[in-house]
């Protein structure tokens, strides 16, 4: 139990640096960074969570991303800014970017080493992977304006 | 959008009101620009035709209807019968979710009738695009990877190795933008320049596993917020800009891929796969 939580702390401390850090390359306004802080350690760590639990990674996304984008329509409305403003940065952390590379590196390396059938089964594989949690994670976000807000402004 | 009809209120006439052709033209071109300002600063589609629809029946239009494609925004303004239709080139300005917050606060400010027409094209005339300390960022984002090289379970050597890496990436990459390079050639040469610099901690073996500063540092480079648009896009129904965006975003994956396979063969050392 203990062990968890330290690794739920652990996973916190080190998604909230780059929600943060993303969020600055992406200019938004300084009194919001705090919120994609704790967007994004609420984020990663809710799907570590999910993960321990025996969830499939991707729909451990799903979870993640859909709370972030529910407590994004809390914010929004209360502050009147656009939800992407918190919610983007709060799952750059759960952003597929290893696997998106993998795919790449792996698509010119069957070029350039020759085919071969574990590398085309790790291409297939990575490129599958990113695009199931790009997917989880974007249609996680827009769940609220999909199924609540449907055809309605949120702010 | 698929809505129910039968169980709709009855819809209600709104006063018309009467505005000169000159004012109608106005209005449109105030509602384009201030649709044009999002759509360069990487709203998504669905909010960028919101605002412009809010903006422009706020200021007095009876309608308004947005056509969005991939570099340029077609706006049609409706008043009493009458149409204009204007057309805005956009270029691509850098991600700016400040530029988008103020947009948005322009229009709910007209919406509550607090500014009119002249307010409005002043305010946005005004706005100016906030950025960050570029020092600060380039801590931040060095700070960044390096957290990623921790929850992929590298040690303190690993992440202090992460941290040079991608903090003088991310000064390449912020010294390439300004100068105005493609984005693809800059995210390929920041790349390569990351992947090098990582290389050092696979040749003299620093760290308990010193692949992963191979792939945390060039994570700097991963176009988030054009994926996710990408997708959001396309779930709310903008499919041709949701394609665009997903090649776009495609093609600087590609590029960064180019970059480090340009690096592993330059250096022999190599870290993917």
């Amino acid at each position: 139990m203990i062990e968890l939580l330290a690794l739920l702390v652990e996973d916190a401390l080190f998604s909230a640096v780059p929600a943060v850090g993303f969020a600055m390359v992406f200019n938004v306004p300084t009194r919001m960074l705090g919120f994609c802080a704790i967007g994004g350690a609420f984020a990663h760590s809710l799907r570590t969570l999910c993960i321990y639990w025996g969830v499939p990674l991707e729909w451990a996304t799903l979870v993640a991303s859909t709370s972030v984008g529910l407590i994004g329509v809390y914010w929004s409305r209360r502050y009147l800014i656009p939800r992407p403003v918190f919610t983007v940065a709060s799952i750059i952390p759960m952003i597929p970017g290893s696997y998106a590379f993998t795919t790449m590196v792996g698509i010119i390396s069957l070029y350039s080493n020759g085919f071969s059938e574990p590398l085309l089964a790790t291409i297939i594989e990575n490129g599958l992977r990113t695009m199931f949690i790009l997917m989880a994670l974007s249609f996680g976000l827009a769940i609220p304006s999909v199924v609540i807000y449907r055809g309605r402004p949120i702010v | 959008m698929l809505r129910s009809f039968r169980n709709s209120p009855e819809p209600v006439q709104a006063p018309v009101r009467i505005i000169s052709l000159e004012q109608q033209t106005r209005i449109c071109r105030v509602a384009v620009q201030a649709g044009r300002i999002m759509q360069q600063h990487g709203a998504e589609s669905k909010l960028i035709e919101e605002t412009t629809v809010r903006l422009g029946k706020a200021l007095g239009l009876d309608s308004v209807e947005l056509a969005i494609t991939a570099n340029a925004l077609i706006l049609t303004g409706l008043s009493q019968g009458r149409c204009i239709t204007t057309t805005r080139r956009v270029y691509d300005r850098g991600i700016n979710m400040h530029m988008v917050c103020e947009v948005q606060r322009i229009t709910i400010m007209a919406e509550k009738q607090l500014l009119d027409v002249d307010d409005v094209v002043k305010r946005l005339e005004r706005l100016q695009p906030y950025k960050h300390n570029r020092w600060l960022v380039v801590f931040m984002i060095g700070m960044s990877c390096a957290c990623f090289s921790r929850l992929f379970g590298g040690d303190w050597a690993v992440f202090a190795m992460t941290f040079v890496a991608s903090a003088i990436a991310m000064l390449f990459r912020q010294e390439m933008a300004h100068r105005h390079h493609n984005p693809i050639l800059n995210f390929g040469m920041t790349a390569f320049v990351a992947t090098t610099i990582a290389g050092l901690a696979v040749r003299y073996d620093i760290g308990n596993q010193p692949q992963t500063v191979m792939a945390a540092s060039v994570l700097l480079l991963v176009p988030g917020f054009p994926l996710i648009n990408a997708v959001s896009d396309m779930v709310k129904g903008h499919i041709s800009m949701g394609i665009s965006r997903w090649f776009f975003a495609s093609l600087l994956s590609l590029g960064v891929a180019m970059g480090i396979a340009l690096s592993m063969w330059a250096t022999g050392v190599s870290g993917w796969l």
